[in-house]
């Protein structure tokens, strides 16, 4: 069997093979790594090699408690490169994977599941809403996801108007196909690290490596803003940057380009926001990650209230720690070694979820103060006084903000139509497709700032406005329609003051009518508002208005429960202007009993007022 | 007797069988059974020179099965059973079914995704044999989910003992020859440092999809894809009896078991083939 030469040939073999092998323990000894190996009783190989100080998160997630692998994911037991790195996840958070890895039992399970419920990962109210525009349906409620959107094979000209344009703002948009208006893509964490994860700080286009960036429950202001300073722009207002345009006609005295090039003016920031507040402050866990439920749309998974930190003007009743039902806070006050006494007292929100950073500050319960959850500085929450500003009979239905809100951003004219030549990025597909939706303005008629409107929400509220879409479509050329609307959209602006607005800047104002700008001119007899833009063929309507002066019907929203006033409630309200020039403070005397003080006039029982008499009875 | 390479399948087999058994021995204190795929790992990476004494082990039993399953057929086809005993016939028979025993112990004892993926196979085949069927898969695979000391004892112990009885019987010599030693060293050595054996996945990271068995098994994991479980120990076991049966044959009925043994070696790749072509097309 084993001649000569079959023996040579295999110790020639023999000798390739221990070459082999020599070469292969090389790699093998240089490859260890001198990290350590093990965390918390587990192995976690993965530090071996990745033990840097730029490599670790820091914080709760150092790499000295939890290793790489229960975010990563990976093989940790693996000495091998490749099998280490084999099933790695590249971006944790992201909601494809994050019952992984965020979400894994033990961590935060039920935060994850909420997050994948909660309106910024399905943002079922912007599909609803752009369908809506579109024509493609009646109202404003959608069962539909971005999802279910981006995934759809064939999708409608709304959707992929969405597609094109709005897609890449959800947490379930991955790093490459993702668009944050503050951040370059690859510096950018994805689903809960989209909030939890401040950007990378960048080394230069060309930086291999960067370091590992902190993971943090106190989330900046700055990672609302990669999506918030858009559409609503809530960010920037409560910044007190008022995003405008190359078409606007708006005079600004303070530019202040926004970090990706858009031009935006310094204005009157949010009073909150010059104390030193961030949006984490007042916004509860369940609006940020979502309660578990299914909302339609954003609004409605909003909790927090004025009230809840500076209370009421009617007497509410007391609640304690012992009442509170909310295990989520309960966990986190426990993590953070905080206790509360049952008998404390607590404010909560719409649904009960307490807001835990607001304590009483004294040992009689009645003043409060609200503790900065990223600067741990106590402020003080004034409650609101039980005054005739505040008790005013007529205005039992005004929010806080329609008062207390001092601009709104505006678009008065926004002009979207679909080029089929053209190409643009589709964030469904992940590429470019053919097709471009082009979005532009009328000269002088773009993007600014003014006082907002007054909304009738639900019958029951007014609240501010502001124009959401006064918009012309033309997609007939994506088989859609071809038209314009002129929605207003109510929504808290974030612009917050102190000072509200005056009598004169409600019952005077053709804003807070929704008529627009232009000149109002009120007597008891006659009324007539002149617009300053007027709308080509329209009488007596501005471009950037909401409605006419005293209207057949209501102007309509972007949401079905939410109107203009109608013309008895604006004849309402400037009811009230003739009377203004002599009587400018809500605590003046006449206003106790309005009607009873207008009909002493008509009886001419008060000789010393000048207004007219009464108009004339009204069709 | 033919003579070379061909006559000397059986020493190989026994000199592979040696190999196997020392590189066996230098990796026994190397691995945990309650850690198996950690021991791999330790093995294939954190001792100077494992991967090394693991590739030879690995090698040296696939060099076993393949010379083992070579001799089978270079005796039959010169008709060199009729010289063995009936006794000792048969027992090399079961000699066959012993070591791919041992070298399924072998791959389950890795501890990673396949290997898990095995073991729960092996356990449901045990299962299936009526009557003994529980106590079966307790005394040969253990109970636990990952818990692979009863795997290890059998690998270790039970079978290697077993093999190396029967092929003392066998080839009436408990060790190798000089010659096939060092040739079966040489190929060996040269196998383990060219081609070193990968880690495989762990059972949380594993693709899903089909899991692939050892490769020798392939064939039987294609059968199992459509045929009930009894299947995977009535059909090793009627070809192992159809072997040792021959011994008893002559003329057409020899030939035609003969036959048969070749259909089963053909039917076996044709299997094999139809589970990767399935199990591509899963991933």
């Amino acid at each position: 069997m084993t001649r000569t030469p079959a023996l040579l040939v295999a110790w020639l073999a023999l000798a390739m093979g221990l070459v082999a092998a020599l070469l292969h323990e090389r790699s093998r000894a240089r490859d260890l790594g001198g990290g350590p190996t093990q965390v918390a009783g587990r192995t976690e190989r993965c530090l071996a090699c990745h033990s840097a100080p730029e490599d670790d998160p820091g914080g709760a997630h150092t790499a000295a408690a939890l290793g790489c692998s229960p975010c990563h994911l990976g093989d940790p037991g693996s000495r091998d490169k490749a099998r280490a790195h084999a099933g790695m996840e590249p971006e944790p958070g992201a909601l494809d994977s994050a019952g992984r890895t965020c979400g894994r039992a033990g961590c935060h399970a039920s935060e994850a599941e909420r997050v994948a419920r909660s309106p910024m990962a399905t943002a079922r109210g912007i599909v609803a809403v752009n369908r809506r525009v579109f024509g493609e349906t009646r109202h404003a409620e959608a069962s539909n996801t971005i999802e279910d959107v981006l995934a759809d094979p064939k999708p409608s000209p709304a959707d992929t108007h969405l597609r094109k344009l709005c897609g890449g703002c959800h947490l379930g948009a991955r790093r490459d196909n993702r668009d944050d208006a503050l951040s370059h893509g690859r510096h950018l964490g994805t689903g809960c690290s989209a909030c939890h994860a401040e950007r990378r700080p960048s080394r230069g286009p060309d930086a291999a490596r960067l370091p590992h960036v902190p993971i943090d429950a106190r989330v900046p202001d700055s990672r609302c803003a990669g999506c918030h300073s858009r559409s609503a722009r809530i960010s920037l207002s409560y910044a007190g940057l008022a995003e405008t345009s190359a078409h606007s006609a708006q005079t600004c005295a303070d530019p202040a380009p926004l970090p990706d090039g858009r031009p935006a003016c310094r204005v009157q920031a949010d009073v909150h926001q010059r104390g030193g507040m961030a949006c984490i402050d007042c916004h509860l866990h369940t609006e940020l990650m979502g309660d578990g439920h299914v909302r339609a749309r954003a609004s409605q998974g909003v909790e927090i209230t004025c009230e809840a930190c500076h209370g009421g003007t009617s007497v509410a009743a007391r609640r304690t720690w012992g009442d509170v039902l909310d295990d989520v806070t309960r966990r986190w006050l426990a993590t953070r070694g905080e206790v509360r006494d049952d008998v404390e007292a607590v404010r909560l929100g719409a649904r009960g979820t307490p807001v835990w950073n607001l304590r009483p500050d004294g040992g009689d319960n009645a003043g409060w103060s609200l503790t900065g959850k990223l600067d741990g500085r106590a402020r003080v929450a004034r409650q609101t006084p039980v005054d005739r500003n505040h008790t005013l009979r007529g205005h039992e239905r005004l929010t806080c903000a329609a008062c207390h809100s001092a601009w709104i951003p505006t678009c008065a004219s926004c002009h979207t139509r679909f080029d089929p030549s053209g190409a643009q990025w589709d964030f469904g597909a992940g590429r470019v497709t053919p097709g471009r939706w082009i979005e532009d303005e009328t000269p002088g008629l773009g993007m600014g700032f003014a006082p907002p409107a007054l909304a009738v929400v639900a019958g029951t509220r007014i609240a501010p406005a502001g124009p959401g879409m006064i918009l012309s479509i033309e997609a007939r050329a994506a088989s859609g329609p071809s038209g314009s609307r002129r929605l207003f959209a109510s929504w808290d602006p974030h612009t917050t003051q102190k000072t509200a607005r005056t009598c004169v800047q409600c019952h005077a104002s053709p804003e807070a009518l929704g008529l627009g700008a232009g000149r109002l001119d009120v007597t008891r007899a006659r009324t007539t508002f002149t617009p300053a833009r007027p709308v080509p063929r329209v009488d007596a309507l501005d471009e950037g208005g909401w409605v006419a002066l005293f209207p057949r019907a209501p102007g309509t929203s972007t949401r079905d429960e939410v109107r203009s006033l109608d013309a008895e409630e604006q004849r309402r309200v400037l009811g009230v202007a003739p009377c203004l020039a002599c009587h400018a403070a809500a605590s003046d005397g006449i206003y106790v009993d309005f009607k009873r003080s207008l009909a002493r006039v008509d009886a001419r029982e008060a000789p010393r007022c000048r207004i007219d008499a009464a108009p004339p009875s009204r069709p | 007797m033919p003579t070379g390479l061909r006559g000397s399948l059986g020493r190989l087999s026994l000199a592979c069988f040696a190999l196997c058994a020392g590189s066996g021995v230098a990796l026994v204190p190397l691995y945990d059974p309650a850690n198996a795929r950690e021991s791999l790992e330790w093995i294939a990476g954190g001792v100077p020179w494992g991967f090394f004494a693991r590739g030879v082990h690995a090698w040296a039993a696939w060099g076993l099965l393949v010379c083992g399953l070579l001799h089978v057929a270079d005796v039959l086809a010169a008709g060199g059973d009729a010289k063995l005993a009936q006794g000792v016939w048969w027992r090399s028979s079961a000699l066959l079914g012993l070591v791919f025993a041992a070298l399924l112990g072998g791959f389950v004892m890795r501890g990673d995704a396949g290997a898990l993926g095995a073991l729960r196979v092996a356990r449901g085949l045990c299962e299936s044999v009526p009557l003994v069927g529980a106590p079966l898969v307790a005394g040969l695979w253990g109970t636990g989910e990952t818990q692979l000391a009863v795997v290890a004892m059998h690998h270790v112990g039970t079978f290697t003992l077993l093999v190396a009885l029967l092929s003392a019987e066998h080839g009436a010599r408990l060790l190798p020859d000089d010659r096939a030693l060092v040739l079966g060293a040489c190929v060996v050595g040269a196998l383990a440092g060219l081609v070193p054996l990968p880690v495989g996945d762990a059972p949380e990271v594993a693709p899903s999809g089909l899991t692939e068995g050892p490769w020798y098994l392939i064939g039987l994991q294609g059968l199992l894809l459509d045929a009930p479980p009894a299947f995977g120990w009535i059909v090793p076991l009627a070809v192992l009896g159809l072997l040792g049966g021959v011994r008893h044959l002559k003329g057409p009925p020899r030939r035609a078991a003969l036959a048969t043994l070749a259909f089963a070696l053909l039917a076996w790749v044709g299997f094999s083939v139809r589970f990767l072509l399935l199990a591509g097309g899963t991933r």
